[in-house]
């Protein structure tokens, strides 16, 4: 081959992925490349996930399938620990209570979020303080409020009884903590005030993002502040309302520390959520297969719920 | 002047990254060289829950562990776990993780105590020289022929009263019988001081008077082989009624949803006038509303057809089978054991954790508040719950899932007895089935 041919020949390229270890690059001028530079940022946060979620989420799902007590030799028992769950009563009334506590506690932070969002997009005096109070519950350590709710809820002493019996309504103030259907109430009362200003705020957000000339011409043809609000505001609200809602849902049904710290999950069973069930079997009782296998009896309903997320994101 | 000082010695990506790296190589050796680098331990990593009286955490942490420091050179690091069932989440976290804390002020080691180390040589010589033990805690810490741990201290529980509300009520001397309790819950009910007596998910204060209870009844919930589940009995169906009654005619209707503290809080508000507690609620009282600490009294739990029972809430010192200092965590151990550093620790907390050695029955601690003397008796009559069943993880899961506790408040809010003794028993044969 002649040389001027040779040296018409297009230089073959590197495979992308290997571009980087092209010889004849300093080392200095090989970590100012965009390739590797955005993989070694990207490096730390990946290993910290697989070492913090991938390793216990895997490690949960071997659990799942033996039986392993602490600091013992672990008993493949294959689909054993589910099939234990199966027939344990405390079980469903865990599963069936975390349903009733999720679906009504996002229900309640959904449609108070909504409310709490419009009036704080309208303008009035000290609204920047009121929007940076009304954070408070979601900004407080969780333990710390519940603790605060322990007190407000007490029957002799509580802020509610007090205003009750003050108020002429009732001469003794009813058990938040001791009646089991209270008790369920009350859990979903406080899962709803902490969780409100991440809806409120949320929606909020969304709200800001309507264009006023859509009201206006709504205005201009009639519509009332209803109308408005149900043909202009509420559909474009939707897609903020249905993430945030998603979101919530994930982490309202894996709700632990309010329960924990509120009533334990009782009385008799009545506040046990899965959570709560799944952390006395595993650090109460020392059973690790069994309490992953009641833990990860929550992942088939998570899933669900994040398949329907990401189709929903994925067709908008 | 700044810009041009940045400008001229630029921070490149490289050395950012290799200056990261470094740093986080470093502060992750630095605990492995501070621990090699000499013959000796540097620290020690002992973990316990947080006490009740603080007095008893102030002493150990600015008494005991300075002067072992000074004696030593070993720094005592003094972990401490939140109240009420966190110390035992964070032991088995430890044994199951192999974290690096060394020993462990110990609750419910019948979870992990196959994570335990070998302290035979330890708990033999302070039996031996402090007057023996009391037997029934040798069923917790002495495994299959092995000391897995040293005993402490039991955390007595007893009832606690408002003796000038019960004198009102015309009861001079506290219910002997849990006939004679039931009727004075009427009678102080009626006068608008109710008892509250604890049936939530907490670990003591529920167990502490329905476990004797269910005992003095005659009823067993496992057999001594810890194979036969006898609860489900005429007894015990005696003792279901009976709760019910005394929380329907008797106590505060919250009470059946309370976790530990929350009798303490009643009390200490004048929302209740009995219920079963440590010493905690008379020293709270001594301390905070002296008034309410002079009307306050302890007393025996009831007896029944079967006699007096209490339950121990035992405390134990274990050592960690994964410390890198067996030897140094065992000399510390026996240095804290010593009556030299144990008795002034014991009297730092009012005998709140009272010793399981009998070399202290005489000690002139139980006399500086008689109030406190019943606590002795517990440690004659308490029995480990699920008592005569075997001491072991079966018997951790019945207590801490709260097969036992939630069979009497369910009974309380409503269902039959027959069907909270079906509950019960399907809870222990799915614990004790799979043995």
């Amino acid at each position: 081959m002649n040389p001027a041919a040779e040296a018409a020949r297009p230089v073959p390229q590197a495979a992308p992925v290997l571009r980087f270890l092209r010889p004849g690059l300093r080392p200095g001028e090989w970590l100012e490349r965009e390739s590797v530079f955005s993989w070694l940022m990207l490096t730390p946060p990946l290993l910290f996930l697989l070492a913090f979620l991938g390793y216990p989420f895997v490690y949960g799902v071997y659990l799942s399938f033996f039986q392993r007590q602490v600091a013992s030799e672990a008993q493949f028992v294959g689909l054993g620990n589910f099939i234990n769950l199966w027939g344990d009563p405390i079980f469903w009334q865990a599963a069936g209570n975390t349903v009733k506590f999720t679906a009504a506690a996002t229900v309640l932070k959904m449609t108070g979020g909504l409310g709490m969002a419009l009036v704080m997009n309208q303008n009035f005096r000290l609204k920047s303080l009121t929007r940076a109070l009304l954070l408070l519950p979601f900004i407080v350590p969780t333990v710390l409020s519940t603790v605060a709710w322990q007190w407000i809820l007490d029957p002799g002493m509580g802020l509610i009884n007090r205003l009750l019996i003050v108020s002429g309504l009732v001469t003794t103030g009813p058990s938040w903590l001791g009646n089991p259907t209270l008790a369920m109430v009350s859990i979903i009362l406080v899962n709803t005030w902490r969780g409100l200003p991440f809806f409120g705020i949320s929606i909020l957000s969304g709200l800001q993002t309507i264009p006023t000339e859509l009201h206006e011409s709504a205005t201009i043809d009639g519509a009332g502040t209803w109308a408005r609000f149900r043909h202009v505001t509420l559909p474009l609200l939707l897609p903020v309302v249905f993430i945030v809602t998603t979101f919530s849902l994930i982490f309202t049904f894996f709700d632990f520390q309010l329960v924990y710290v509120l009533t334990g999950g009782g009385p008799a069973n009545a506040t046990h959520l899965m959570a709560t069930y799944a952390y006395s079997l595993s650090m109460g009782s020392g059973q690790m297969g069994l309490g992953s296998a009641a833990a990860l009896s929550m992942v088939p309903v998570l899933g669900l719920v994040l398949v329907v997320l990401a189709r929903y994101v994925r067709k908008e | 002047m700044t810009q041009r000082i940045l400008s001229a010695h630029p921070i490149s990506r490289r050395k950012l990254l290799t200056g990261a790296a470094l740093g986080a190589a470093g502060a992750a050796a630095a605990p492995w060289f501070a621990r090699h680098a000499q013959a000796k331990p540097a620290s020690i990593t002992f973990m316990r829950e947080s006490a009740y009286v603080k007095p008893f955490d102030d002493h150990f942490q600015n008494v005991l562990a300075p002067a072992y420091e000074k004696l030593t050179g070993i720094k005592v690091n003094y972990e401490i776990a939140g109240a009420g069932g966190a110390a035992v989440a964070r032991a088995i976290a430890i044994v199951e993780s192999k974290a690096p804390v060394d020993m462990a002020w110990a609750q419910q080691e019948w979870l992990y105590r196959e994570g335990l180390a070998d302290v035979s040589d330890i708990a033999e010589h302070i039996g031996k020289t402090q007057g023996g033990w009391y037997p029934e805690v040798t069923r917790l810490s002495k495994w299959e022929g092995v000391w897995k741990s040293v005993p402490h201290a039991n955390i007595g529980q007893v009832m606690v009263y408002r003796r000038d509300w019960f004198e009102e009520a015309g009861i001079k001397k506290f219910p002997d019988t849990w006939d004679a309790f039931l009727e004075a819950a009427i009678k102080l009910k009626a006068k608008g001081h109710p008892f509250g007596m604890s049936m939530g998910h907490g670990w003591a204060d529920n167990n502490s008077w329905l476990l004797p209870l269910l005992w003095s009844f005659g009823s067993e919930i496992v057999a001594k082989d810890g194979k036969t589940i006898h609860l489900d009995s005429a007894e015990t169906a005696k003792a279901v009624d009976y709760v019910r009654t005394l929380y329907q005619q008797g106590c505060i209707e919250d009470c059946v949803g309370w976790l530990d503290p929350a009798n303490n809080k009643a009390f200490l508000t004048s929302q209740i006038s009995c219920t079963n507690n440590a010493s905690s609620i008379l020293i709270s009282a001594k301390r905070d509303l002296p008034e309410m600490g002079k009307v306050i009294d302890h007393a025996e739990n009831p007896k029944g057809r079967k006699g007096r029972f209490h339950s121990l809430v035992p405390v134990t010192h274990c050592i960690f089978s994964q410390t890198p200092e067996p030897e140094e965590t065992k000399k510390f151990l026996r240095w804290l054991m010593e009556p030299k550093q144990a008795a002034p620790w014991y009297a730092s907390a009012d005998m709140y954790f009272a010793p399981f050695m009998h070399a202290y029955d005489k000690s002139p601690e139980w006399n500086k508040e008689p109030r406190f003397k019943v606590f002795q008796k517990v440690l004659e009559t308490g029995k480990l719950w699920l008592w005569p069943a075997p001491a072991d993880r079966r018997a951790g899961q019945t207590i801490n899932t709260w097969v036992i506790a939630d069979m009497f408040a369910k009974a309380c809010t409503g269902a039959s007895t027959r069907q909270v003794i079906a509950d019960a028993m399907t809870g222990l044969k799915q614990i004790y089935g799979k043995a």
